[in-house]
């Protein structure tokens, strides 16, 4: 028995990047992370292609076919630890409109469930900027991810599923590129730029740097709604309380349309009962009255 | 990880979740008290996000080039997230600081930064996307070129139109000019007739005027050769019986009434239609009775008669 738990517990280090000890006997680190990259059913042309932008720019993760069930989502870890991966990026896609992205840290966890909103794919965003596939970003975070645990959290998962490993097999040696997420309204603003260095001649006398960035994509936004303490599951150790479903702000337009309906309608109802009301009662000495 | 210690984990992110419960429902104590009862109890467990961050936390004596991670020094703060200029001026900004912050900690960890330009390898946007991203721009560049073009042509159009415009005028002039001179001429001509001082302006008019006018003037038959640049003026019998038979223009319908002269009550006189004379006059004349009856002055003849009558006059 205590064969099988070493067994298991060397795998899960290992899966974990806590690997064997080195000649001298002290654990060497190793960051190796590598991600799952999968999509439940029901995914748009759109959401697809953000994907595979994703898979383009993350060397070190593995794409896995679609998900069949949207309630099981437990299942994933077991796909993970199949994929020998420790990390995962799941697009559930619900209604075939709405995208919500699960970043997690399989199998114990955490996981934070975003929606993603204002997708441009590299494909349609027609931006000058190029970079080699598979080369290693610098990834840049904006200061406010110090600002609260939950912020905190974030950015410690962005940083192991969104940064490429040093021994990732399919990278390039180069940095050309960087990935940068930032805090506005709330929401992590996602931007990738390839980075360029200015020749000379080209620079004006206000540069401060021969650095320029052009920006390659894709563009989205991560509204995050909750931080679960499990891998797709658990409890919820922060819940985003700005955060509207889709469905309630489509139900609110849906209403406020109904609204102005409604209130036609009882305009012309009151209109009809104004106008009976305004009838004179028949006159006893009226024309009809008098000859009939 | 043991058993035991995941549960003790357990519990603890209970406690947490209590007690920051109990912290949400009592409230700030100077926000509002009236708190709607159906409001969602948010959850914000520190503690728990704390303990989960320090979970899955990288050690902190690695190298920094493992994860290539650069937290920028200013905090991204753009007031209108809908401002999408300032906004995208905020991430390039910090991006920048990244990059530049990045490049000198590779060099310093001896790692390499740039891509050497001999350097060629599959890139993360084909060379089919390249060039359609090429196509377009230049595509935009030649729109915004062609619709300046326009724009030119436009602008050149309206100020062809001012110049077509003026000609006109010029040459609307020139005839009404005319017109004046044949006017002053037969004033001119008339004053001589009945021996009345001509108009001096007219005289001035006159001076100015070209050999043709002068010969006219002086009935020097030589000179009243048809030439090829033969004025209004210098056809005086075709232009009066232009005015007299008409010339160019609509011929049908010319005398019959319509809407303006059926309405036009000039000649119309309150006088002659009281007077028992015309009446009388009237229908003395349709009975082919006398023509001395009331006080009708003047009885026109009839038709043959005035004909002859003319002649002989």
């Amino acid at each position: 028995m205590s064969t099988v738990f070493k067994q298991q517990k060397s795998k899960r280090d290992k899966a974990e990047g806590i690997v064997e000890k080195s000649k001298d006997d002290t654990p060497v680190f190793r960051n190796k992370q590598r991600v799952l990259l999968l999509s439940s059913r029901g995914i748009t042309s759109r959401h697809r292609h953000l994907l595979t932008d994703l898979g383009d720019l993350l060397p070190h993760a593995k794409k896995d076919a679609k998900l069949d069930s949207k309630s099981k989502l437990h299942i994933i870890n077991e796909l993970a630890e199949l994929n020998n991966c420790n990390n995962c990026i799941f697009f559930e896609v619900r209604k075939r409109q709405d995208l919500y992205m699960w970043l997690s840290k399989t199998p114990n966890g955490p996981s934070v469930k975003f929606h993603i909103q204002n997708i441009h794919t590299m494909e349609e965003l027609k931006m000058t900027g190029n970079c080699l596939k598979g080369s290693r970003h610098i990834l840049s975070f904006d200061k406010n991810f110090e600002s609260s645990p939950h912020w905190q959290l974030m950015k410690e998962l962005f940083t192991q599923v969104f940064g490429i490993p040093k021994t990732a097999r399919r990278i390039k040696p180069f940095v050309d590129h960087i990935l940068s997420f930032s805090i506005v309204d709330n929401r992590v603003w996602f931007r990738n730029y390839q980075i360029t260095e200015k020749p000379l001649e080209h620079r004006s006398a206000t540069d401060t740097t021969d650095l320029t960035l052009v920006e390659i994509g894709p563009r989205f936004v991560m509204n995050p709604i909750r931080v679960f303490d499990g891998s797709f599951g658990g409890q919820t150790a922060f819940e985003n309380p700005e955060f509207v479903s889709p469905n309630v702000a489509r139900a609110n337009i849906r209403n406020a349309k109904a609204g102005r309906y409604k209130s036609r309608m009882e305009a012309i109802a009151k209109k009809d009962e104004k106008l009976k009301e305004a009838e004179m009662p028949e006159d006893p000495l009226s024309e009809n009255n008098v000859f009939a | 990880m043991s058993d035991s210690e995941s549960d003790n984990e357990q519990r603890l992110t209970l406690e947490d979740l209590e007690g920051s419960d109990t912290e949400m429902l009592s409230g700030d104590e100077d926000g509002p008290i009236d708190i709607v009862p159906e409001q969602r109890i948010t959850i914000n467990n520190e503690p728990a996000l704390k303990r989960l961050r320090e979970q899955i936390a990288l050690p902190k004596d690695i190298p920094w080039s493992e994860t290539q991670s650069i937290t920028s020094t200013q905090a991204v703060n753009v007031a209108d997230p809908d401002d999408d200029l300032n906004r995208e001026v905020a991430f390039y900004n910090q991006a920048l600081e990244a990059a530049i912050m990045g490049r000198d900690r590779i060099r310093k960890e001896g790692g390499v930064f740039e891509r050497p330009g001999d350097y060629f390898a599959e890139m993360i946007k084909t060379d089919d996307h390249m060039a359609k991203i090429r196509q377009r721009l230049l595509d935009e560049n030649a729109s915004i070129e062609a619709s300046e073009r326009a724009k030119a042509q436009r602008e050149l159009k309206k100020f062809g139109k001012k110049v077509q415009t003026e000609k006109r005028l010029e040459r609307e002039k020139a005839k009404a000019d005319a017109l004046d001179k044949i006017t002053a001429l037969k004033k001119k001509r008339q004053g001589n007739d009945n021996t009345t001082n001509a108009d001096d302006d007219f005289d001035v008019a006159l001076a100015s005027d070209d050999e043709e006018m002068k010969s006219y003037k002086t009935g020097d038959p030589n000179s009243k050769k048809r030439s090829s640049t033969s004025t209004h003026e210098s056809r005086g019998k075709r232009s009066k019986k232009d005015q007299k038979f008409g010339f160019g223009g609509k011929k049908r319908f010319g005398k019959s009434n319509d809407a303006n002269s059926s309405a036009d009550v000039s000649g119309f006189s309150v006088k002659r239609n009281k007077s028992t004379s015309f009446k009388s006059g009237h229908k003395a004349h349709k009975a082919g009775g006398s023509a001395k009856k009331g006080g009708a002055a003047k009885q026109r003849p009839g038709k043959g008669r005035r004909q002859n009558g003319a002649g002989r006059k």
